[in-house]
């Protein structure tokens, strides 16, 4: 079944239906979207009064398109769309992204009638669509963006798929992901899932897409919601995948006369059903995207012993403050280690777990010294790291990129905060964040979340495998 | 049409389903209770049975613990005159007389959810079930790591695990869950389903009460 999403996500050729010079016109920033993201393949404009759009040759009717047409995006108003998707069917289109809103997401009953419409002229082609209502997606592996937001194809490489129920809630994760170096290898608009929903995405990203490590979901409420447990479950062991569900109100059956009926809410449900699909359920959005880097970039740890390491006091006590409550535990070093460290540390810092590196401030081998002791304790399975930047340590995190760079790739994760004024230290953090196991999140506490994350999915697999 | 299965023909139902359920008998006069107590074996439980008390706790129409054949007598007296005196017109069938649950009391119920489907709960049971709250979910049917993560999940869990105060083995209460998972799914007539409560001690594992709504 997930083939069929094989040339929708990766076309070699893309129709826009409404393409259009107009700045307030979605089908002209469709347009600017597959140009200035340098989407590769052929583009085709289809516009009724072919004119030249964005510089192409346009057409005025798909008809008029000489060879194949793998993706056709659709931006024209509803009441033209069923006649357009007859059109996408004939010319064999493969896929299509339906952009145009107005369909059962409205008050208006015409809107859900419509939408039937266009669900029977999809099957009638087995034709599948992405959408309506739905920004688009953006593929930064194979370079396309055929969404109507071109400052999306700014998005990194990565592994992570992020696929959401809502447009809002992916530009928010979008802009935030550009911002925390979150790398993508797909951002996906679900829309109203008129043919195409999370169960059909999930296996696509999973046995066809050899680009995505880790699915990060938004969703708010589905119609079937079983289909997509269903698909999660047979999928369970494979890739990570990682859930935010909004729409908590807990809305139980108050009538019922039964216990089970008036406790049972919606939501507590949902809960149930995504641990019962090996789904690792968060609890903002912040920590799905946290999350998903870490799993991108990170080993699994073998076990829940996490030690800190902290340039200064205060972060570390912090962190270890979040240790337990995020299923994790303070790892106790072997006495090689602690000989190790007492050796770099006078006895004037915290030596045990958490270790203060404040002594070493100034030496930055020393840190690092101290940092591979620890990575190379038996009694420890990933690492927690902080430094705050202060002026006697300016060349700290200069320093850590060049180990970084170094060393072959940890068989331990290493979430790291490394907290620095605008522009300084960016480009060693760069250096550093994603790279051979290194993690980069921006506080104590969302590092220890994540750190937790990582070791209940890898709980989640080992279970399921 | 929508069918209530209550009391000991619920029980009936559970049992012949194979759940293990607290020995439980139907006395329609006062001698039959006590002859039926006695062969039970003290601590027993007396409980109204009618169709029109769902809530029988909230009816006052349980009467425990009972030790011997005179309180027995004494139990069955007050619960019929206090269930006619406030129905006159109602149907007493007679008076259940159950061997005393003993332990943590668990309420287990399965339920249809209109988008899920069949759903299956586990929750502490006892006079604050609903104000706690402390519940766990899952969509029928479930796997035996299911079981276990559904019992990991409560806050009461912390209690069954306290060797101190008793020990439970927890094999048990997860093949329960099983069990209960399994009838519902070989049973699709079955809307929704209260097992309240359910001891579980050392001794293992017995419905004392339940409520079934079938159509």
């Amino acid at each position: 079944m997930s083939e069929r999403l094989e040339k929708l996500f990766c076309p070699d050729s893309v129709a826009v239906v409404g393409a259009s010079n107009g700045f307030d016109k979605l089908g002209y920033h469709v347009m600017k979207s597959l140009i200035q993201g340098k989407y590769g393949g052929e583009i085709f404009p289809v516009n009724p009064k072919g004119e030249i759009v964005w510089g192409l040759h346009s057409y005025p009717s798909l008809r008029d398109i000489r060879g194949t047409i793998d993706l056709a995006v659709i931006v024209v108003p509803a009441s033209l769309v069923p006649q357009v998707l007859h059109e996408c069917g004939q010319k064999m289109v493969k896929g299509v992204v339906l952009i145009t809103a107005g369909f059962r997401e409205i008050e208006d009953q015409k809107g859900g009638v419509l939408e039937t419409e266009i669900r029977n002229i999809a099957d009638q082609y087995a034709l599948p669509i992405l959408g309506p209502n739905t920004f688009g997606f953006v593929n930064p592996t194979f370079e396309i963006n055929a969404s109507f937001t071109s400052e999306l194809s700014l998005l990194e490489k990565g592994g992570v798929a992020l696929v959401s129920q809502s447009g809002g809630i992916a530009h928010l994760c979008g802009f935030l992901a550009t911002e925390q170096r979150i790398g993508f290898s797909k951002l996906i608009g679900l829309g109203n899932r008129c043919n195409v929903d999370f169960a059909e995405v999930l296996g696509y990203l999973v046995e066809r897409d050899k680009a995505t490590k880790v699915i990060a979901l938004y969703l708010e409420g589905l119609d079937r919601p079983r289909e997509m447990v269903e698909a999660a479950k047979s999928l369970r062991g494979t890739k990570p995948i990682i859930a935010y569900k909004a729409g908590k109100g807990e809305k139980s059956d108050s009538a019922s006369r039964f216990h089970t009926g008036s406790l049972a809410g919606n939501y507590r449900i949902w809960r149930g059903a995504f641990r019962q699909a090996g789904i690792l359920e968060v609890s903002s959005i912040e920590e799905l995207l946290d999350t998903a880097k870490v799993l991108d970039s990170c080993p699994p740890p073998g076990g829940p012993r996490i030690a800190v390491l902290s340039s200064q006091a205060g972060p570390g006590m912090v962190a270890s403050d979040a240790i337990e409550k995020s299923g994790l535990k303070l790892s106790h070093f072997t006495a090689r280690t602690q000989d190790r460290i007492n050796s770099l540390l006078p006895p004037i810092a915290m030596r045990t777990n958490p270790v203060d590196m404040g002594p070493a401030w100034y030496s930055p081998q020393d840190i690092l010294d101290l940092f591979e002791a620890v990575l190379e304790d038996e009694g420890t399975d990933g690492i927690i790291f902080m430094a705050m930047y202060a002026s006697a340590n300016e060349n700290l995190a200069n320093e850590i990129a060049q180990y970084v760079k170094r060393v072959d790739f940890l068989g331990k994760p290493v979430v790291a905060c490394l907290s620095a004024p605008r522009e300084i230290w960016n480009d060693a953090i760069t250096g550093i964040d994603k790279r051979k196991g290194f993690a980069v999140l921006p506080t104590p506490e969302r590092s220890v979340v994540a750190m937790g994350n990582l070791w209940r999915v890898k709980l989640i697999v080992d279970n399921g495998g | 049409m929508d069918r209530l299965l209550l009391g000991i023909d619920a029980l009936a139902f559970l049992e012949e389903e194979g759940l293990p359920v607290l020995e439980s008998s139907l006395a329609k006069h006062v001698d039959a209770a006590v002859s039926i107590a006695s062969r039970m074996r003290f601590p027993v439980a007396l409980k109204i049975s009618s169709p029109n008390v769902v809530h029988k706790t909230e009816f006052g129409g349980i009467r425990l613990p009972l030790h011997s054949e005179s309180e027995v007598r004494e139990a069955f007296h007050e619960l019929a005159d206090t269930f006619l005196s406030s129905n006159p017109q109602a149907n007493l069938e007679g008076v259940i007389v159950q061997k005393l649950g003993k332990g943590f009391e668990l309420i287990v119920g399965t339920m249809k959810d209109e988008q899920f489907g069949p759903v299956l709960m586990v929750g502490s049971g006892g006079i604050f079930v609903e104000a706690i709250n402390d519940t766990s979910f899952r969509l029928i049917p479930i796997e035996g790591t299911d079981a276990r993560e559904m019992i990991e999940e409560l806050r009461g869990c912390k209690v069954l695990k306290n060797q101190r105060t008793m020990t439970v083995d927890l094999a048990t209460i997860e093949s329960f869950l099983l069990q209960t998972s399994t009838l519902a799914e070989s049973h699709p007539e079955i809307h929704e389903m209260d097992l309240n409560p359910v001891f579980v001690s050392a001794d293992g594992i017995a419905v004392c009460d339940a409520r079934i709504r079938m159509g």
